[in-house]
């Protein structure tokens, strides 16, 4: 399946969109210094980097993600928040892939006083990127309150508990449950969590119930805010809570994006708040955004068409009439492809072949 | 219209006989036949028949939406996916085992001969044991008789290939049966029919297991 449109005209239509909420566009430096990835691995999709020395032998490295070097350089004032987005490309391995790639990927922060506007300002936004590639989109929105609160209530097995969670593994943790007797509480905390619902709505009153702690019961109030804003902005169809999935407690602290598009077998966008690692890199303030990854859904974008509308044969003699005629078709705006022969895998919707020296239409 | 791995052979064959039977039959489906893809006549599900191991990787990259694959290939291939229900068949364990006269000598690693590299590693790591790890695809047993490996690390259903070795269990890692896996962004797109069919297929499993 194909997306409708090409991937540049979606970037001019995003990067209009951005610019539309003010959001400045941010163009980082290709390389940084290598111990701002090795500190934060875990904050990287990949944790491969290209690192080398630079001519004074200090450690650098290909940047492999955009986000961290934009949060070490923005300096914003206490109370004021900086809006920037950007598209660049990143070096890592792709997902599954066993080699380093060049991958372009797009993406928004938000960094300073981030509130609840912020917040559903850009749940908003995100939902308008994913229709602009495609109608079709799926936002999955879950909060790290929600899931740390549920994974803290299980202590030593907060870990195995996680990784069922992710996989929405309801039988391995019934049989866990039972070994552990869990209480019917916490039993039903993690059948919320897992469960997906189709109103939101019910979503948000179950979770609500079945919240154990304060982190729990925060985490839920901030989301029913949010989407009381986003749905009255009519961007709920296509939204749901969904808290298997969790980014790295080390990182995120509040909101989590995943957003998906059909036809594609995996997220395309993820994202959220991540005021820990604004604290870990000795920042005050918070921050949230989201990254779309273009370069692993490029097969999807319609391609270029690559037929022209004249291809001109020519010969020896018959050079500077084909050089002729090509002029005056491209005053006419048409296309035109000069060659001696026929090439190979070219489509054309009309053929002058002057070494017959008549044309064919 | 939902496609679903199936892994060849037995297993593969039982959970189409429970799909068949809940809805979802198949006329020309036939373990026998080279064809790898078939139809159902309600057109509701595309079956596709797959090597075991590869079941995961095709519902990862959505060329499946759903499929069933042992946990123990869960385990080792880690696939980005949901596991949505236990089949509760194909049940085997993933195991330890080594020549009956074997003792653990922890002054060196370890040799462990396995096809499950990351299970075997993650065990280990777990219980803090320095291991040498033998990638092998098959016959695994014969590694400790041959004198390669101090153990092995394989699937144990019956046992039988380990005592016609002279081997003997030493230890469980994890116990394995059949799961019903699904592509995370499938699931957003056509959770109905999804989530239809997990509780159909449940539901067989209770009745006709």
């Amino acid at each position: 399946m194909k997306f409708a449109k090409r991937e540049e005209f979606i970037v001019e239509e995003l990067s209009e969109l951005y610019k539309g909420r003010g959001f400045k566009r941010y163009k980082p430096g290709c390389f940084e210094e290598y111990s701002l990835y090795q500190d934060n691995k875990d904050f990287l999709i990949g944790k491969n980097v290209i690192s080398f020395s630079d001519l004074s032998g200090k450690l650098m490295a290909m940047r492999p993600d955009v986000t961290l070097s934009l949060v070490r350089h923005i300096e914003v004032e206490k109370g004021a928040t900086e809006k920037l987005y950007y598209n660049e490309k990143v070096y890592r391995q792709a997902t599954g892939g066993k080699n380093y790639k060049e991958i372009s990927q797009l993406g928004v922060e938000v960094v300073g006083a981030i509130d609840l506007a912020v917040v559903a300002e850009l749940t908003v936004l995100i939902c308008r990127t994913l229709a602009t590639i495609n109608e079709n989109y799926v936002l999955d929105i879950s909060h790290m309150g929600y899931t740390e609160g549920l994974l803290s209530e299980f202590g030593a097995d907060k870990q195995l508990i996680a990784e069922y969670l992710k996989s929405k593994n309801l039988h391995d943790f019934n049989k866990l449950a039972g070994v552990r007797g869990y209480s019917d509480g916490l039993k039903n905390a993690f059948y919320t969590a897992v469960s997906v619902y189709e109103n939101v709505e019910v979503t948000l009153q179950n979770a609500e119930k079945a919240a154990l702690n304060d982190s729990m019961k925060s985490a839920v109030a901030e989301l029913k805010d949010v989407y009381a804003i986003i749905k009255k902005f009519g961007y709920v169809d296509r939204v749901n809570i969904d808290f298997s999935a969790c980014g790295n407690a080390d990182y995120y602290n509040g909101v989590v994006f995943n957003g998906y598009l059909k036809g594609v077998p995996h997220s395309v966008l993820t994202g959220g708040r991540y005021d820990r690692l604004l604290t870990k890199l000795n920042k005050n303030g918070g921050a949230i955004g989201f990254a779309l990854y273009l370069g692993e859904i490029e097969r999807y974008f319609a391609k270029d068409d690559e037929s022209v509308d004249y291809l001109i044969i020519y010969d020896d003699k018959t050079q500077l009439a084909a050089l002729d005629i090509a002029n005056e078709k491209n005053k006419l705006s048409q296309t035109v492809r000069l060659s001696g022969c026929l090439p190979a895998g070219l489509t054309y919707k009309n053929i002058i072949d002057l070494k017959c020296k008549e044309a064919i239409k | 219209m939902i496609n679903i791995a199936l892994p060849k052979g037995r297993l593969g064959e039982k959970v189409y006989s429970l799909l068949s039977r809940v809805g979802f039959n198949c006329k020309e489906f036939t373990p026998e036949s080279r064809k790898l893809i078939f139809k159902d006549e309600s057109g509701e599900v595309n079956y596709f028949w797959v090597k075991p191991s590869d079941v995961s990787v095709y519902v990862e990259l959505g060329a499946a939406d759903v499929g069933v694959a042992g946990k123990d290939i869960i385990d080792e291939y880690s696939p980005d996916v949901y596991e949505l229900a236990d089949l509760d068949m194909g049940k085997c364990a993933m195991c330890i085992a080594a020549r009956a006269d074997f003792k653990d000598d922890v002054s060196s690693p370890l040799r462990v001969a396995t096809k499950f590299v990351r299970t075997a590693e993650n065990y280990y790591a777990d219980i803090g044991r320095d291991i040498e790890i033998i990638k092998l695809n098959g016959s695994i047993e014969l590694a400790p008789v041959l004198g390669i490996s101090d153990v092995i690390v394989d699937i144990v259903e019956t046992g039988t290939t380990l005592k016609e070795n002279n081997l003997k269990v030493i230890g469980k890692i994890s116990d394995i049966s059949a799961r019903f896996i699904t592509n995370k962004a499938a699931f957003k797109f056509k959770n109905k029919e999804i989530t239809a069919i997990t509780e159909k297929l449940k539901e067989a499993v209770k009745i006709y297991d």
